[in-house]
């Protein structure tokens, strides 16, 4: 047929691949004769098509021949290896549970949830407490701060000057205060949020420009020409990207700054912040920096030498402090100093929060790994006549153990997988829940790390879920099991079964109580009164910074064109300015004295947060007027300087007596009267949670804004429409009057009260799906436990009934049987939980974490659901026809 | 000599299309035998598989033989029927006949 001296036409590509498979499968005297068969039909047809079929039918019958004769020795000789036999395993495992879809299924979604929430949280774990900062050496990085008792409080600059020249632990210490720019030309004024810094600010965090340079000492002084260091966002995006932004100019109303340098990506300190300017340009003599008893804001971060420890430097800065305490006890006498670091200040206002998250996860896992357990044990239970074959077959003891691992860990891997897929959900879901301002949120997200802590925990799962069954329903003897003697192996399993049960619920039992003392928690915060009425205000913030603004009339002129035209607005009621809104928190805490009593030592002055607000203010805000007057415009600058004090202030200072006509003096005994005068107090008011609903009310004095003209107001408005509608026009109610004046913080008060338990609401909403969860998980185990028992003792009952047993006996035997497992569990659950209670103490308000009422509540609610769980298959019990019963296999 | 084992159809045909093949049955003349005379479709992979079930039985067996160009010079398996393969294959015949006796008026191929 062929033609020896005929050239070979070139191969087709199949044959190279179809060769090295055919090598691979088969033996190689078997692979070469059916390749030269495949080679001589296609010489002959020249079909690559019918090639590549014949092919595909070698390569896989020859894979079926080999698997069957695989299969075939290694059952016969045991010669196959370990790997292949654990393959068999597998294999063997994923048939057995297939044949059982609902029981794989059920164990899926538990794992899945347990994994997946578990992941989820420990990803904003890793995110913001664990992993390191993305600067350089973050080790080695500490913030520091005074101390004023035990409370931190920013550094007053000569001070911070004190301490830094005197410390010898870092290897460079730096400066630095959150400061919004407000922005002008190029359209309306915004503010841009920024930070003042020391020269050595970026050095100290190990941060390399992008482009251009740092500051320079020279920078970093008082008429120095106003240098800045913008963000890469903010580069790219309000710069356009500019190649030649180095030496651009940004114009604010304070200053006009050249661009120096732009951060590289990715750079963040504390918050996104896009414009860095030298702190030295605003510390003139007029700005009050240089007095020692002021602190302004002003925060440090220093960098470590080599050796020093955190604690060495703290201990160093406290001993600083006692001498500047012996040097200046009129400014001094009560602040100390801390460091700690800088990674656990920038977290520690959610490191409670999180701990607790963390805590709670790790029970619902725990309660999952438990549920699946349970499962198994069933299961095992329900296959002794299975593994009993087995055995008697020849299986030694440490197959059937392998053989049921081999079910369990291939089930905690699937729950992985799957799992990993819930985090994923579940974290983008809390990302977007989150309240505002959770530190190093963008460094959140499913990592290596994650992926890491889902495998591990499934692996463990598995060990653990699949440890118990597996010993157990290993130990039985096969005669015994062929046999109807059973009964023993049937009555451990039972018990190992109400024990699982009986943790299952003291697990749920703790989450339930966490969710229940969060939820009593949020009660409480929206029970509290905040002293006003928050419904139909909005508010907005101007700041009159600049030189232009130091003419005090200038200012009271501008409060009242603002008024004015804010009161134009069609739907404004009214509408009232104020240096400090409540929630948001006082901008001026000050000492003070009191005329009519005896000054105390200096330590035990007493501070208030003084607030200047204009005439309307109260009746604006809703606030109630408990005594004397409110301000009218007849309070100015040329009338007798007066002050309106809360009720709180009355009460600490004039306990039981008439707080008005009495007098009250800012500052120190000596501070001279012109820089602050004596004030008479002419009304009472009111306590409003200054500080946000969870805080306690501090002493508030009230001024009139005409006496105290501040540069910084919020505006409020009430309205008869919705607060939302009006936002935009409080705007232009600025832009009217002076169009660079950025307007910020536009909101409905509702909403500042909404964000300032944002971190409690969304602590409560988690715990509540955990609580949920676990909840679901115990009753479902209860249920399953009950009912397996019902139908292994059937004939029981059969006999029960027989001897006169009515149905409500039965009833009450099986309800009681689970009740009493459910018990069990509340009692240790209870013991837990105030073990661990006090881990939720931060999220509190209002209540003690041994809460009396929220306990009771909750193992109500957990026998309640116990009960229900109980009662569906006792009631089949009870249904059962005796005869039917008496002949139950 | 123990009774000769039953065939299946497929191992049958097999055995009749390597004996007519006499020397020059390998893997791929066999299958086009299968196809030209009996018209019967057989995947290669079924056809080894069936080709080693044979041998297994001790019904053909096979020595190895060098290839030609055409396939690359790659060896091929010349199969022979065993003694037991052929009784095997008469006693099939045996019984086959022995069903079709009496049955000519039904099994009568129409005139063509």
């Amino acid at each position: 047929m062929t033609q020896p001296g005929r050239p070979t036409a070139k191969k087709p590509a199949v044959v190279r691949p179809v060769g090295w498979l055919l090598r691979r499968i088969l033996p190689r005297h078997e692979a070469e004769m059916s390749l030269g068969d495949l080679l001589e039909d296609l010489h002959d047809s020249g079909s690559q098509r019918r090639f590549t079929l014949d092919a595909c039918s070698v390569i896989l019958h020859g894979i079926a021949r080999r698997a069957r004769s695989r299969a075939h020795t290694s059952e016969r000789n045991r010669m196959g290896t370990r790997m292949e036999s654990l393959l068999m395993d597998v294999k063997f495992a994923a048939r057995s549970l297939w044949k059982r879809p609902g029981f794989a299924l059920v164990v899926l979604v538990t794992l899945a949830l347990g994994i997946g929430a578990a992941t989820a949280i420990f990803s904003v774990f890793e995110g913001i407490l664990l992993r390191p900062l993305p600067l350089a050496d973050p080790d080695r990085l500490v913030a520091a701060n005074e101390l004023d008792g035990e409370d931190r409080m920013p550094f007053a600059w000569p001070n911070y000057k004190d301490f830094r020249d005197r410390a010898q632990s870092f290897e460079s210490l730096a400066c630095h205060q959150a400061n919004a720019f407000n922005l002008v030309g190029n359209g309306p004024a915004r503010r841009v949020s920024g930070r003042l810094v020391c020269a050595s600010f970026f050095d100290v965090l190990g941060v390399p420009m992008q482009a251009g340079r740092t500051f320079t000492a020279s920078d970093d002084a008082l008429g120095a020409t106003p240098v800045a260091v913008v963000s890469d966002r903010f580069w790219k995006q309000d710069l356009g990207g500019d190649p030649s932004v180095i030496g651009r100019t940004l114009r604010t109303t304070e200053l006009i700054f050249t661009v120096v340098g732009v951060l590289p990506p990715g750079f963040r300190f504390a918050r996104p912040e896009d414009i860095y300017a030298p702190i030295g340009l605003t510390i003139t003599p007029a700005s009050g920096w240089l007095a020692r008893g002021n602190h302004f804001g002003l925060n440090a971060v220093g960098r470590l030498k080599a050796a020093v420890s955190a604690q060495q430097a703290d201990a160093e800065l406290k001993r600083i402090a006692e001498n500047l305490k012996r040097e200046y006890p009129n400014t001094n006498a009560r602040s100390s100093a801390e460091v700690v670091p800088l990674r656990e200040r920038l977290v520690d206002q959610v490191r409670g929060t999180l701990e607790a998250l963390m805590g709670a996860v790790a029970f619902l896992l725990l309660l999952a790994c438990v549920n699946v357990a349970n499962l198994f044990v069933a299961r095992g239970a329900a296959r002794r006549h299975e593994l009993a074959i087995r055995a008697a077959l020849g299986s030694s003891r440490l197959r059937v153990i392998r053989q049921l691992l081999a079910e369990s860990s291939l089930l905690s891997l699937v729950g992985g997988v799957l799992g990993v897929a819930v985090a994923y959900w579940f974290l983008r879901t809390l990302i977007a829940l989150a309240p505002d301002g959770i530190p190093r949120i963008e460094d959140i997200r499913l990592n290596r790390a994650s992926l890491a802590f889902a495998f591990g925990s499934s692996a463990l799962c598995g060990l653990i879920f699949g440890a118990f069954p597996a010993l157990q329903a290993s130990s039985f003897r096969g005669t015994q099991m062929l046999t109807r003697a059973g009964s023993m192996g049937q009555v451990s399993s039972r018990r190992t079964r109400r024990v699982l049960m009986a943790i299952e619920v003291a697990l749920a039992l703790v989450l339930l109580t966490g969710c229940g003392l969060m939820a009593r928690t949020m009660a409480r915060l929206n029970a509290v009164d905040p002293g006003f009425d928050p419904n139909g205000l909005t508010t907005a913030r101007v700041v009159l910074s600049g030189d232009a603004w130091n003419d005090a009339g200038r200012r009271l002129a501008f409060h009242d064109s603002v008024l004015t035209e804010v009161r134009r607005i069609p739907g404004v009621t009214a509408a009232a300015l104020t240096l400090s809104l409540p929630i948001e928190g006082s901008n001026w805490g000050s000492i003070f004295i009191v005329r009519d009593k005896p000054v105390p030592p200096r330590p035990d002055l007493p501070a208030a947060a003084f607030i200047p607000v204009s005439p309307d203010y109260f009746q604006t805000m809703g606030m109630r007027l408990r005594a004397g007057r409110a301000f009218t415009d007849a309070d100015n600058p040329a009338s007798r300087r007066v002050v309106i004090v809360n009720e709180t202030f009355a009460r600490r200072l004039w306990p039981g007596e008439d707080p008005l006509g009495r007098q009250v003096k800012q500052g120190w005994p000596e501070t001279p009267e012109a820089d602050a005068p004596w004030r008479e107090v002419v009304g009472v008011v009111a306590d409003v949670t200054l500080e946000g609903v969870d805080q306690d009310v501090p002493m508030q004095a009230y001024l009139p804004l005409r006496q105290n003209p501040s540069r910084s107001v919020a505006i409020v408005a009430r309205t008869s429409v919705r607060p939302e509608f009006v936002g935009r026009q409080l705007e232009t109610a600025v832009h009217t009057i002076e169009k660079d004046l950025a307007v910020t913080r536009v909101l409905p008060m509702t909403e500042l009260m909404r964000n300032a338990i944002a971190r409690q609401r969304l602590s409560t909403m988690i715990l509540g799906v955990f609580a949920a969860v676990a909840l679901l998980l115990a009753a479902v185990g209860l249920y399953g436990v009950v009912s397996h028992s019902v139908t292994e003792r059937t004939r029981e009952i059969g006999v029960r009934m027989a001897l006169g047993s009515g149905r409500s006996a039965v009833l009450k035997l099986f309800v009681m049987h689970g009740l009493a497992t459910a018990a069990a569990g509340t009692v240790v659950g209870m013991a837990g939980v105030f073990a661990l209670s006090r881990w939720l103490e931060t999220l509190l308000f209002g209540i003690e974490p041994t809460d009396p009422v929220t306990f009771v509540a909750v193992a109500v609610v957990l026998l309640i659901v116990a009960a229900a769980a109980c009662y569906i298959p006792a009631r089949r019990a009870a249904r059962l026809d005796p005869l039917n019963a008496l002949r139950a296999e | 000599m123990t009774e000769p084992t039953p065939l299946g159809e497929l191992e049958h045909l097999i055995l009749l299309a390597i004996l007519r093949l006499r020397a020059d049955a390998y893997g791929l003349s066999v299958a086009r035998e299968l196809q030209a005379q009996a018209g019967r479709p057989l995947s290669r992979g079924a056809l080894y598989t069936s080709l080693e079930r044979l041998e297994l039985k001790g019904l053909i067996r096979w020595k190895l033989e060098t290839g030609g160009p055409e396939r690359q010079g790659l060896p091929k398996r010349v199969y022979t029927v065993t003694p037991r393969g052929v009784a095997s294959v008469r006693a099939s015949r045996r019984l086959l006949r022995r069903m079709w006796r009496g049955l000519d008026d039904v099994l009568k191929e129409p005139a063509p």
